[in-house]
């Protein structure tokens, strides 16, 4: 259907409707953490200057890239109202066979290719879990997780791989001076940010997540939307875990501790709402690099890293409960109007 | 009447033997039945007096957090943060104890009290922030986890007196100490759930929150409870485990939520809210112990026996919806 | 020139109820077509089986004179038939544009979404229903309700909706907004849209539509050129049917004042609401859905706790916060929805009737089985509550054998203020009567009653005094002689009631939130 009466806005109002889009660009969470980032970096920086060395500043955004690439998933899955709490120990599962692939003589594209596919595989079944059988996310990767984590035990004892081949240490490799994971970290963001904004696919996630009933009335199905996301997050866990296990020297075959709070913390603090619906993978990308900042800080100014998880912790709080105020003076300031 | 007579006809002896079967605690018993008879004829060290007690001694922490587990589940919550605070309250048994010298007695009272308020906070913000409760464990997990590493420094503490090992390592007429601890809990939490207006309130809640409101029933003050003794439970857990492993660590009680949500959810207890029994949950804790039992007597390794709880995690709910789906057309 | 929209012999049954029975209705092209009714009169199922969410039992549908059958309301949508549901349809954290084109996205050459285009068609669509002032950027979830309705409005012209309809659109919005919805409806219709209005309101009526059709009770009355008829006219269709004798209201002694509410607030339903129950009394509470009748019961019993005013029972100032204070008190409330707030469905016959005073119920700290399955028992007796042992799940009754339930619960707090909220909606003749019996038996016994109700007959045949609210004030009382169901509508809809305060609409300020505080 065609307007049939075209009328061209008032060039004032165009005008009111960009100052307004400027203001809420400032507004926004990403904005917000942005800010964030480069003051906490400033301070840290006054205490101690060699906070501020380019070594140093290379290594923080290097550390967030599997941290960022994770919570790019996570943040998909979080916008459809679920949650992934398997992913420290699919990180440890894929990291592992990488490696072994790696040790055992198959040629590197393999050892970095295998991860992706299998973390692919092993989502799809969490989302075929979730989807189809309608079993709560939280409980399928509880179990999932204590699976992965029982089943690595199980086949390698915990061992460590070492004689891993050069070629094999993708996060080491650094064109033009810059680490490899930064490349990753920046592609993948930027493709899934494209992605979200502009596929139909991507803004069918948001539309599950809002409002399940209307999105139904549209035409989308949410068993497939759902399985789309948790596919995807297995994609991303994936690359995550190469870019996480390719870092060090040897591989120990154990699940990084504490990794899926990180992740959850990147995206929960990136602006992803708990109650489904909204968030953007900028906001996990912001939420990495602030995490590591935080962690590479605490060093700087001679804290000791323990306190890590606990300032994580209160990073959700805080994100939560001013998530739940906004919405709260939100919903009052539309009822004064 | 139609009704009077009705009632008059109590259901036959089969009727009734049927019902059992189709609950969950009549298939968990059947479960049992058959793993013990399989264990005992491939396993000679099994059925022992040692390893059945030592067994009784290894499910007792997740047993006691177990307990109010199944009234949060009941309820249509979930505690993911149990773990951490066990893990919490344990360091700052042995900080308060090692390093601010208080009398171990006091650090243990103040252990206890520290897992309680842990909890408080919890139901605090689940109730009064409106949080969804997996997010505020969830954030809590972290929190509490990284305060006993923070405190802690990740230095273990060691070198308990004697008499502290009595209630996780001693015995008390006969059976492992803490087992008395867990079978009254479980005597208490069991007759609260199952005999006092507060647990047929919990019912109420799980399965209808405005219906229980509109009642009267005070649904605040009840998730408030269920979630201070949460914490309270693993508090004392802390102290058990504390004293059975004999150091605190910070890393202690990581996971534990998986091990007692397992317990709960393979009970019976539907992990959407609204049914369950502490009876399940005691059956679902043994069986599950039993499983790893028989993991680790056939040569598996102690932490690997883990994957046998995701399995029977996942299969346990998928149990469950088929039993309520036939319950239904029943 | 033909309707674009036909509908004969439409039936529709639900399990205890036929929610209509060979209605007829019919659009033209281009006309604002009101659907009048009494709550309950069918006009919900009417346009959930125009919009393809129910399918007739019996009767066709013919779209262009072709007939039509919707599985469901995506056909519909398809076919034109395009429903403003208020809020339910949309996004909150997506922006205007996005929910305008949910499903028919713009895309580019890629297949990618064309933002640009999305938002420019959605600022053409908008400003051809003369919207300048709307961002199309600016996320839903941030707008005022009338902006979100137009919102809604916009969404059905993408997708060429022909057949528009309304669903009480004006029920939440304010007195500038109405305005211009009417100013967006009567451009529509000069495009040739067709639209169907539901309203309770007469005024809004009259100044807008071209034909109305009413239903009672499921059938179809008749259908008027608005230009033809007037407010008496249609509320006269509307009630006219003849008091039976259903109601037993037995002659009581009144006593002494129980229960009384002095100037009540708490916005946006209670507003300044001034009311006297005495023993022994029954008080009809009329209204329209959204006129504030729940809303000021379950004020008084302390779901949603009063901001302002008093409360005093026996004279006494009294504090109701929750309702547990309520009860205490010996206030009771049987809600209007059985299934959400007045059973827990899942559970027993016995569990339910015990659940309000489970705590008086104990000996020591347990609840007392003996005494408990005993007074089950008492209750069914009492109520003649059809099930077969007090063990039964209460799903597995009849709606009016669980209200009985519902009615049971509340009589054993033995209160001495009984509110009841639609006490008889969706149950079938025999168990209605029972519960008017009861009410009846309970009044005589010295009970103050207020029967919340929407049912005309009901509510002039209980009722020692009937009172009237319209928008969060009471602005009508009736002793049980002057009243009459002309006089009762009448207040009820028009501004332009005789004998009672005229209020001035007031603009609804908050969405109602269920119970939360």
């Amino acid at each position: 259907m065609t307007a049939t009466t075209k009328r061209i806005e008032s060039p004032a109002a165009g005008l009111t409707e960009r100052v307004r889009s400027s203001l809420s660009v400032i507004g926004s969470q990403e904005f917000i953490l942005a800010a964030l980032i480069v003051v906490l970096s400033l301070l840290i920086y006054s205490y101690n200057p060699r906070f501020g060395a380019e070594r140093n500043l290379l290594n923080i955004l290097s550390n967030s890239a599997y941290i960022a690439v994770a919570a790019i998933g996570m943040t998909l899955v979080i916008i459809t109202g679920n949650i992934d709490i398997s992913i420290a120990a699919l990180i440890g599962v894929l990291g592992t066979i990488s490696g072994q692939l790696a040790v055992h003589g198959y040629p590197v594209w393999i050892a970095w290719l295998a991860p992706v596919v299998v973390g692919i595989l092993i989502e799809g079944v969490i989302g075929y879990f979730v989807a189809f059988l309608r079993i709560p996310a939280i409980v399928v990767t509880l179990g999932m997780a204590s699976i992965l984590r029982g089943g690595l035990i199980l086949a390698t004892g915990g061992a460590w791989i070492y004689d891993l081949p050069q070629d094999f240490f993708l996060s080491q490799k650094q064109p033009l001076g810059i680490p490899m994971p930064i490349y990753f970290m920046v592609a993948l963001v930027i493709l899934a940010a494209l992605w979200m904004r502009y596929s139909p696919a991507g803004r069918a996630i948001y539309a599950i997540g809002g409002n399940k009933e209307a999105a139904r009335l549209s035409g989308l199905s949410e068993q497939r939307v759902l399985m789309m996301v948790f596919l995807i997050n297995g994609l991303m866990v994936g690359v995550a875990s190469v870019l996480y296990t390719t870092q060090f020297t040897t591989i120990q075959s154990s699940v990084p501790s504490g990794l899926e709070l990180t992740v959850i913390t990147a995206a929960v603090v990136g602006g992803v709402s708990i109650l489904g619906g909204s968030g953007t993978v900028i906001g996990a990308l912001m939420g990495a690099i602030l995490i590591r900042t935080i962690n590479s800080g605490m060093i700087f100014v001679n804290v000791s890293a323990y306190w890590l998880q606990a300032v994580q912790g209160i990073m959700i709080l805080l994100t939560v409960l001013v998530d739940i105020v906004r919405r709260r003076r939100q919903m009052a300031a539309i009822g004064r109007q | 009447m139609g009704m009077r007579e009705a009632e008059q006809e109590r259901p036959t002896l089969a009727l009734q033997l049927r019902d059992f079967a189709l609950r969950q605690e009549g298939v968990l018993v059947a479960i049992m039945i058959v793993s013990v008879i399989v264990l005992s004829i491939t396993s000679n060290n099994f059925l022992t007096t040692d390893n059945l007690l030592n067994q009784a001694r290894l499910l007792t922490e997740v047993g006691l957090i177990a307990l109010p587990m199944t009234y949060i589940i009941i309820t249509g919550g979930i505690d993911l943060s149990v773990g951490s605070i066990l893990g919490f309250s344990a360091v700052m048994l042995g900080w308060l104890w090692q390093e601010q010298g208080w009398p171990l007695e006091v650090a243990v009272v103040a252990c206890i009290a520290i897992g309680t308020l842990s909890g408080l906070l919890n139901g605090l913000f689940i109730v009064y922030v409106k949080v969804p409760p997996i997010i505020m464990t969830l954030a809590t997990l972290a929190l509490y986890r990284g305060l006993a590493y923070g405190i802690s420094q990740a230095r273990s503490a060691r070198g308990y007196p004697d008499w502290f090992f009595r209630f996780g390592a001693g015995d008390f007429l006969g059976l492992p100490t803490q087992i008395w601890f867990l079978i009254v809990g479980a005597i208490f939490s069991g007759i609260l759930l199952a005999r006092t207006p507060f647990g047929r309130g919990l019912y109420a809640i799980g399965n209808n929150v405005t219906g229980a409101r509109f009642a009267g029933i005070p649904v605040d003050r009840y998730l408030l409870f269920i979630y201070t003794f949460a914490g309270f439970m693993s508090g004392l857990a802390a102290f058990i485990f504390t004293s059975r492993v004999s150091t605190t660590r910070a890393d202690s009680g990581t996971g534990l939520e998986l091990d007692v949500i397992a317990a709960v959810v393979l009970g019976g207890t539907s992990i959407m809210g609204g049914t369950g029994t502490i009876t399940g949950t005691m059956l679902g804790l043994v069986l599950i112990q039993l499983l790893k039992n028989g993991l680790s007597l056939s040569g598996v390794k102690g932490d690997a026996t883990i994957v046998v709880i995701g399995v029977v995690l996942i299969f346990a709910i998928l149990a469950n919806n088929f039993i309520q789906k036939r319950l239904q057309r029943a | 020139m033909p309707p674009i929209l036909e509908l004969e012999h439409i039936s529709k049954r639900f399990p205890g109820v036929q929610a209509l029975s060979d209605v007829g209705f019919d659009v033209l092209q281009g006309e604002v077509h009101a659907l009048v009714g009494e709550n309950g009169a069918g006009k919900s199922t009417l346009i959930k089986v125009i919009s393809g969410v129910h399918k007739p039992d019996t009767g066709e549908m013919r779209l262009n004179g072709e007939p039509v059958e919707f599985d469901n309301p995506r056909q519909a949508q398809h076919a034109g038939i395009a429903t403003i549901y208020q809020e339910l349809g949309l996004y909150p954290d997506l922006s205007v544009a996005e929910n305008i084109f949910m499903g028919h996205t713009p895309r580019n050459s890629l297949g990618m979404v064309d933002w640009p285009r999305m938002r420019e068609q959605s600022r053409e669509i908008l400003a051809s229903l003369e919207i300048f002032n709307l961002d199309v950027s600016r996320k839903v979830g941030t707008l005022t309700v009338g902006n979100r309705q137009r919102v809604e409005i916009a969404k059905a012209l993408s997708q060429n909706a022909r057949i528009l309809i309304m669903d009480e659109p004006t029920a939440a919005l304010t007195e500038a907004d109405v305005e211009q919805l009417f100013k967006i409806v009567r451009l529509l219709q000069e495009r040739g849209v067709s639209i169907i209005y539901i309203s309770h309101r007469m005024q809004e009526i009259f100044t807008l539509a071209d034909r109305v059709t009413v239903l009672r009770d499921g059938h179809y009355i008749g259908t008027k050129q608005v230009s033809d008829t007037n407010e008496s006219d249609l509320i006269n269709m509307m009630v006219g049917r003849t008091v039976d004798n259903l109601f037993p209201k037995l002659e009581t002694e009144i006593g002494e004042p129980v229960l009384e509410v002095r100037d009540l607030w708490r916005k946006p339903f209670t507003l300044g609401v001034d009311l006297t129950l005495r023993a022994g009394e029954i008080v009809g509470l009329a209204g329209l859905i959204g006129s504030g009748r729940s809303e000021l019961a379950q004020v008084i019993f302390g779901i949603t706790p009063a901001k302002g005013g008093e409360i005093l029972v026996d004279g006494k100032k009294v504090t109701v916060r929750h309702p547990g204070d309520a009860m205490r008190l010996g206030i009771a409330y049987v809600p209007e929805d059985r299934g959400t707030q007045g059973l827990i469905k899942q559970m027993t016959v016995r569990d339910n009737i015990s659940l309000a005073i489970l705590r008086s119920l104990t000996q020591g700290p347990f609840i007392n089985r003996t005494e408990e399955r005993s007074l089950a028992r008492r209750m069914i007796d009492q109520l003649n509550i059809r099930a077969y042992s007090p063990s039964q799940v209460v799903e597995k009754l009849s709606g009016g054998n669980q209200q009985k339930v519902v009615v049971s619960k509340w009589l054993a707090s033995k209160p001495r203020v009984l509110i009841m909220d639609e006490p008889t909606r969706g149950i079938d003749v025999g168990a209605k009567a029972e519960i008017h019996r009861l009410m009846s038996e309970l009044a005589q016994q010295g009970m103050a009653v207020l029967m919340i109700s929407s049912e005309m007959p009901e509510i002039l045949g209980m009722s020692d005094r009937i009172i009237v609210m319209r928008e969060g004030h009471v602005v009508a009382e009736f002793s049980r002689e002057e009243a009459t169901q002309e006089r009762v509508a009448t207040a009820m809809m028009s501004a332009t009631n005789g004998g009672a305060t005229i209020v001035p609409p007031i603009p609804a300020i908050e969405q109602q939130e269920g119970i939360t505080k």
